[in-house]
């Protein structure tokens, strides 16, 4: 359905895509996921057309993505990662504006518009102007405004920094609603979590360059051990600390010892089992699963926070 | 007090960081310092004169004198010559020319001295002054000179001009009896050749006239009924409120300057806020925004210039209607180069402030050099030819051609053409970049 084919963009000092590709599937909550200044919203930046490639090409259905085929745009519809909206409208007014572009007649773009302010749950509110909404409903409205022309693909570029838990969790169950209807979403996140809860599939970039790429289990298993085990330090566990040096890897901090499992104990039920028998008590032990963050630093040797 | 240190040095560091904020402190106020003092003499150089035509078809060596005397004045420089529609022959002014001249703008006065300036029974000199004062400071600054010129010089005749009078009041016969009676007393009680002192009372002394060592100035209040000073205005004589009409072009200019290039830079708004990458992802084009950018700007110029002008005749009686074709004309081309204006400011700048910086710095010297705040007259030659190049000067030209002078077309297609050419070029300049992605 995407395609992005070797992508190269520099700026004055920073090479900020390195020949990226990547396929994004019909269907597909795919999500790119990277720390800030990776190169996520210039490759998004890129294939909404704001920004042009110094090379490289997109292609959507097979038709090539350029600034002379801006019919191709209305396929799209695009989730910035700032509230694009004009505050000092009302929601109504803004989705009009918006809604002016595609072709539709007054009626059906009254009935579009009350139908997105419906999915985003605005409807009460309409006629208020947009600076007087909470950041949560902004952000609603800012992805209403993208689904008013029924677009093939959403382009989500980390819509949801800045947001409150609650209003983050709205917006993820309403692109999950919209998945699940069989929209096309690509998500650019430097949330390991919101990518590990939406994605089906995962593209992880860096300094420009796309280092790993699959489906969440993909990507786990590029990691060397998927689970970490810890265990609240007490004089007892001190003492089998030998014991404990049997099962795998073991370093201490102040209160925990972690231990990274041998090969032979990938499974947290043989896990549990050995310490039980060592006599460590479940309720000292704690797993730490393998997360995105781990494979980023297996790839990168940095956090993805860093 | 080291915190306090470190907190002053603060705010140095974050003020000289902030570009817009040293050149309006600095750079604004230096630029205006420099044009004031220029046009105050402040800087000690050759202040701006006052450009006025001078006719002299008399051939009385006292209308020689005056035209020397006004060629070497400070305050003011002649014109006589002009160059011929063919383009090669240069031409002396007459005195039907030198009122067309004034009568359409091109100079704000002329002083005309006639065949019978001073003839042999003149008892008075006889000055033609035709005037247009669409500036008036600058109207009376040339009378004001033109009469202390004059009458500084009046003074070395005055013997042969109040001869002359009595003359006309006793008759010429009873005058030169009189005259040469007085002659006569001379020989007898000083010794004085009678002849020689019956020609030093007719006959003007050109080499005395022209010498400097006279001091005059305290005869000069009673020369004014020994010159026939007849001025004429031209133009503006039935504007109602000349004052303002003068004025009114060039604030609207300036405010418009302003207006339209904080909507020209809206486009750095849109791009902060993020709605100019929300329209690009949709079915529109880079140049489909510029061009609604441009023509949301002329129609709010065009209205801010017309609400400015409708205003200026409800409360002030400046007449818009009467020439209100062509005003609109120049209203067009002024909205259109101004807004021209804005887009180069937005394709010169990264930033909303920056792009406020230097369009504060612009707009606030192109006002003080193109006439807004005072006519360019008063300023030094130099900077005259640098107003030349502004947009507030043509706009501000076109304006006093309408309101002022009522011009036809043909009197502002000049003024209309130069502010059209510079909206023409420089939005194709701005097309090439926004289209670029530059903006």
């Amino acid at each position: 359905m995407l395609r992005i084919s070797h992508i190269i963009k520099n700026f004055e000092n920073v090479n900020a895509l390195q020949n990226v590709s990547l396929t994004i599937n019909k269907g597909e909550f795919f999500g790119l996921l990277g720390p800030n200044g990776a190169g996520k919203s210039t490759l998004m930046n890129i294939i909404i057309g704001y920004l042009e490639a110094d090379s490289g090409q997109i292609s959507f259905n097979d038709q090539i993505i350029s600034s002379s085929n801006i019919s191709l745009r209305k396929k799209f519809g695009y989730v910035p990662q700032e509230v694009s909206l004009y505050l000092e409208l009302s929601a109504h007014q803004n989705l009009r504006i918006f809604g002016k572009f595609y072709d539709f007649s007054a009626k059906e773009l009254e009935n579009k518009i009350e139908e997105v302010l419906e999915l985003v749950q605005l409807k009460d509110r309409k006629k208020d102007p947009v600076k007087e909404y909470s950041g949560g409903m902004k952000r609603r409205l800012n992805l209403a405004a993208s689904l008013l022309h029924d677009p093939e693909i959403l382009l989500c570029d980390e819509p949801t920094v800045g947001v409150d838990p609650q209003s983050r969790n709205a917006i993820f169950d309403m692109l999950n609603v919209l998945n699940k209807a069989g929209k096309t979403i690509l998500y650019t996140t430097h949330y390991m979590e919101e990518a590990e809860r939406l994605c089906s599939r995962l593209a992880i970039i860096d300094n420009g360059n796309i280092i790993a790429q699959g489906s969440l289990i993909d990507l786990i298993n590029l990691l060397n051990q998927k689970d970490t085990i810890k265990i609240q330090k007490t004089t007892f566990t001190q003492n089998k600390l030998a014991l404990l040096k049997d099962m795998g890897r073991v370093s201490e901090s102040d209160f925990y010892l972690e231990l990274i499992p041998k090969e032979s104990y990938d499974r947290n039920s043989k896990i549990f089992a050995k310490l039980e028998e060592i006599g460590i008590q479940n309720e000292f032990v704690q797993i730490s699963r393998a997360t995105l963050e781990d494979v980023f630093l297996n790839l990168t040797g940095r956090s993805l926070r860093d | 007090m080291k915190n306090i240190y470190h907190l002053v040095i603060k705010d140095i560091n974050r003020f000289l960081n902030d570009r817009r904020a040293v050149i309006l402190t600095f750079i604004v106020p230096i630029i205006l310092i420099i044009i004031f003092g220029n046009i105050f003499g402040g800087s000690g150089g050759v202040r701006g004169k006052a450009e006025i035509l001078l006719v002299n078809e008399s051939k009385s060596v006292v209308a020689k004198l005056l035209e020397s005397k006004l060629d070497s004045s400070k305050a003011l420089r002649t014109v006589k010559t002009y160059t011929a529609e063919n383009g090669k022959d240069t031409l002396m002014f007459d005195e039907e020319t030198a009122k067309e001249w004034v009568r359409t703008g091109r100079i704000s006065a002329a002083v005309v001295m006639p065949k019978d300036f001073f003839t042999d029974t003149s008892s008075a000199i006889k000055i033609k002054f035709y005037y247009d004062p669409k500036n008036e400071i600058e109207s009376n600054i040339i009378q004001g000179n033109l009469q202390q010129t004059i009458f500084t010089q009046i003074p070395r005749m005055m013997p042969i001009l109040m001869q002359r009078k009595a003359a006309n009041y006793l008759g010429s016969d009873s005058a030169k009896r009189f005259l040469k009676g007085m002659g006569k007393i001379a020989h007898e009680y000083f010794g004085v050749s009678p002849d020689s002192f019956y020609n030093r009372l007719t006959r003007i002394d050109s080499a005395s006239l022209f010498s400097s060592s006279a001091d005059t100035s305290s005869e000069t209040n009673i020369m004014s009924n020994l010159v026939r000073f007849d001025s004429e205005q031209l133009v503006g004589k039935k504007i109602t409120n000349p004052g303002l009409t003068r004025s009114v072009g060039g604030w609207a200019m300036m405010f418009l300057l302003f207006s339209l290039t904080g909507a020209a830079t809206s486009i750095f708004e849109e791009r902060n806020e993020g709605t100019l990458k929300r329209l690009l992802c949709m079915p529109i084009t880079r140049s489909d925004i510029l061009w609604s950018k441009y023509i949301y700007s002329m129609l709010l110029g065009m209205i801010q210039l017309l609400v400015m002008f409708v205003f200026a005749w409800v409360f002030f009686g400046v007449e818009i209607f009467s020439n209100f074709g062509n005003l609109l004309i120049v209203i067009i081309a002024s909205a259109a180069a101004a807004v021209s204006f804005g887009m180069l400011i937005t394709s010169i700048s990264k930033t909303y402030s920056q792009a406020n910086g230097i369009s504060t710095l612009l707009i606030l010297v192109m006002s003080a050099l193109g006439g807004s705040w005072f006519p360019t007259s008063f300023l030094p030659g130099w900077m005259q030819v640098i107003s030349k190049g502004t947009l507030t000067y043509w706009s501000m030209e076109g304006f006093l051609q309408v309101l002022w002078r009522h011009s036809s077309f043909a009197g502002i297609a000049l003024n209309v053409l130069v502010l059209l050419s510079i909206a023409v070029l420089i939005n194709f300049y701005a097309l090439i970049r926004f289209r670029r992605g530059i903006i």
